[in-house]
């Protein structure tokens, strides 16, 4: 782990986020440092999407802040972010180029600089010769890469990367968080989602256990073991998570009126009146 | 202001390029629209045409039943693809009943039957046939051109006889002179007149028809691909992102409607008989006033488009609401074409839609009335901007970061 004096970046204040009936976040905060990993981990529905989400200034929160050191609302200062979406958020009808250069243009920033930027990273995700093609025949681990590309070429100060490792194969999953440490070496700030405790103790600086919409844990890996006294992460998030996990708060989400009467009249049934005496299972 | 402008510039050139990287929407947008009227209109008279000489070269059956069969009348039938049968018959009740011949012309033995019978000096008569068959359609036709000109030469016959003449007696009442030349109206306005009854109509359902694909695409579109996240976390503000794919769909929209507009101005131009339409005389003011129109239409549509594209979850969804909503459109369009514009009420130029496409019917013929221009422009201008409002509400919404999968 780097040793060095951490300053403050991003703030979150006492975060409420609800959706309906639905708390998604109940009064998180957290505060993220310049120069390190921070790991968010939990399960499905936990919060960690909203969480980066409302980092991002996609969502705004119900209640408390979300705020940069310099005192701004982080919606205001998106310029300032780079945003890997879990769905990577590609289009397939342009090239990897044009998809980078397309949100660089947005943000503001020079075909010139984001291409030079562009190709620096390219080389170290073995990229540059993708970067003419259509990412319509793109395999996961090459859309993750482009998305990575394309979040990093405007000079971002904060990474958020949503489980940008989800579904890659190993090299390319090993490339990723390769990216990643170059990224904080040379200064970044990432802020990282992901379900798997090994990759977390691996690549994050610090990590964030958040079950249920409420940070359960804020530490260092060792910092996480040695509070819950357990020897091993997987243990200490065991430990720290019994409480059951809640559904993610779409599949929560209520429908209208007459949504409610259509599924009422057409819900789907399960075969409970279907007399099974007599039935044989191995036939 | 001009980062603002530079955003919703490169948002709009984007949609426009990864839409029209699709082949399929070069043949919708491109393709179709030029060709669909010339096509229509060479193909439509050419089938026409062959099927009716079809029909002339068939042989047609026909059964002349009655007590007589006067010889001026078997005449006529001078068809050499017609072959006549006569039966001799007496008739006890009406010539309509179809009898023992309901059988025989519903299974065919007969395209058709002619029932004649003469009272003192009148001829009754009656026609036996299958209205869905088109033999025995072609059969009645033949049969009712004859007994037309028979019936005008039995008259002819009875006014002489009566020692009247034929010619004033039948035709007492003449137009002097050539019809079209005493019509004050311009050629020009003239062509307006034919140009007012369509290009509103073709205009109004095109914008919206053609509007519905992008309108999906870059909304439940990209919220299905799961595009619009990353898009959401980019320093541009929701009304940037909505002005910048509104301007997207118009553009790819107005190539859609202009072109088809030229296909049919070349159809009718080029194809249909060279006096047929004329270019109309507008006005420079007529002129203005329709491109203002056509634009408050479009800003109506295509927000309204973008808005319910962006409430649906999925381009399933998207596709079940506005398909549909097009009856919104052409209901109206209808409506509006049967709307006479003499001496109209001005409430008409305030309901949505058919206030822009009466404005459009009024300025083809140059009809620049004040009264009716302030009241179409400024409630369509109430209904843009409430369209506009209703997108922003609806691309300001949260969920829309969420996708079905």
């Amino acid at each position: 782990m780097r040793s060095m004096a951490l300053e403050s970046l991003l703030t979150v204040s006492n975060v409420f986020k609800n959706f309906g009936d639905v708390i998604a976040l109940d009064g998180v905060s957290l505060e993220i440092n310049s120069g390190e990993i921070v790991g968010l981990v939990g399960s499905n529905g936990a919060g960690k999407t909203t969480l980066l989400r409302l980092m991002s200034g996609v969502y705004r929160p119900s209640k408390g802040s979300v705020t940069l050191a310099d005192g701004n609302q982080v919606h205001n200062m998106r310029n300032t972010l780079g945003v890997v979406p879990e769905s990577t958020g590609l289009y397939s009808r342009l090239t990897a180029w044009e998809n980078i250069r397309y949100h660089s243009r947005l943000y503001g920033v020079s075909d010139e600089i984001s291409w030079k930027r562009t190709l620096k990273f390219a080389e170290s995700l073995e990229m540059e010769d993708n970067l003419s093609r259509y990412t319509r025949g793109f395999s996961r681990g090459m859309r993750q890469k482009t998305a990575l590309l394309r979040a990093l070429a405007h000079g971002p100060r904060v990474l958020l990367l949503d489980e940008p490792t989800a579904g890659l194969d190993i090299t390319s999953a090993r490339t990723v968080r390769s990216l990643v440490k170059q990224v904080r070496n040379e200064g970044g700030t990432v802020i990282y989602s992901t379900h798997q405790l090994y990759e977390a103790q691996q690549v994050c600086d610090r990590i964030i256990i958040i079950h249920n919409g409420v940070i359960k844990a804020d530490g260092s890996p060792d910092e996480l073991m040695s509070t819950t006294g357990c020897s091993s992460l997987e243990e200490a998030y065991v430990h720290l998570t019994q409480e059951k996990a809640r559904m993610r708060f779409e599949d929560k989400k209520s429908d209208g009126s007459l949504g409610k009467l259509w599924n009422k009249l057409f819900k789907p049934k399960l075969p409970s009146s279907i007399n099974l005496q007599g039935v044989d299972e191995d036939e | 202001m001009s980062n603002s402008f530079h955003r919703v510039k490169t948002i709009a050139k984007k949609e426009v390029i990864e839409f029209v990287r699709d082949w399929r929407t070069i043949v919708a947008i491109i393709i179709i629209p030029i060709l669909m009227f010339p096509v229509l209109f060479i193909v439509f008279p050419v089938l026409l045409e062959s099927e009716a000489a079809e029909l002339d070269s068939r042989i047609i059956e026909i059964e002349v039943q009655g007590e007589q069969f006067p010889e001026q009348l078997i005449q006529q039938f001078n068809y050499s693809t017609t072959e006549i049968i006569f039966k001799n018959m007496t008739f006890n009740e009406s010539l309509s009943i179809p009898g023992d011949d309901f059988d025989r012309v519903r299974n065919m033995e007969l395209d058709a039957v002619l029932r004649l019978n003469q009272t003192g000096e009148i001829w009754y008569y009656s026609i036996i046939y299958l209205s869905t068959s088109e033999g025995s359609t072609e059969a009645r036709s033949r049969i009712i051109e004859s007994l037309i000109t028979w019936e005008a030469n039995l008259t002819e016959v009875k006014i002489v006889e009566g020692g009247l003449d034929v010619d004033s007696t039948l035709d007492p009442l003449r137009y002097d002179g050539d019809i079209s030349k005493s019509d004050v109206a311009t050629e020009g306005e003239q062509a307006g007149l034919i140009l007012s009854l369509f290009i509103p109509l073709v205009l109004a359902i095109w914008t919206f028809s053609s509007a519905i694909q992008p309108s999906i695409d870059m909304t439940a579109g990209e919220r299905e691909r799961g595009t619009l996240e990353a898009l959401l976390g980019l320093p541009c503000t929701r009304n940037e992102l909505l002005m910048g794919k509104w301007l997207g769909v118009a553009s790819i929209t107005g190539v859609g409607v202009m072109l088809q507009i030229v296909g049919l101005l070349f159809a009718i131009g080029y194809l249909a008989t060279s006096d047929f339409i004329g270019i109309p005389d507008l006005s420079a003011p007529a002129i203005m006033l329709i491109i203002v129109s056509i634009m408050l239409f479009a800003i109506m549509v295509v927000a309204l488009e973008l808005a319910l594209a962006m409430r649906s979850h999925s381009v399933k969804e998207a596709g079940s609401i506005l398909g549909p909503a097009i009856i919104l459109i052409i209901f109206p369009a209808l409506f509006t074409q049967v709307i006479n514009l003499d001496g109209i009420e001005s409430f008409w130029f305030s309901i949505p839609v058919i206030n822009v496409l009466l404005a459009l019917r009024e300025l083809l013929l140059d009809r620049v009335i004040v009264e009716h221009v302030l009241i179409w422009s400024l409630t369509s201008l109430l209904y843009a901007a409430l369209a506009a409002l209703y997108a922003a509400r609806q691309f300001k919404r949260e969920d829309i970061v969420t996708t079905l999968s």
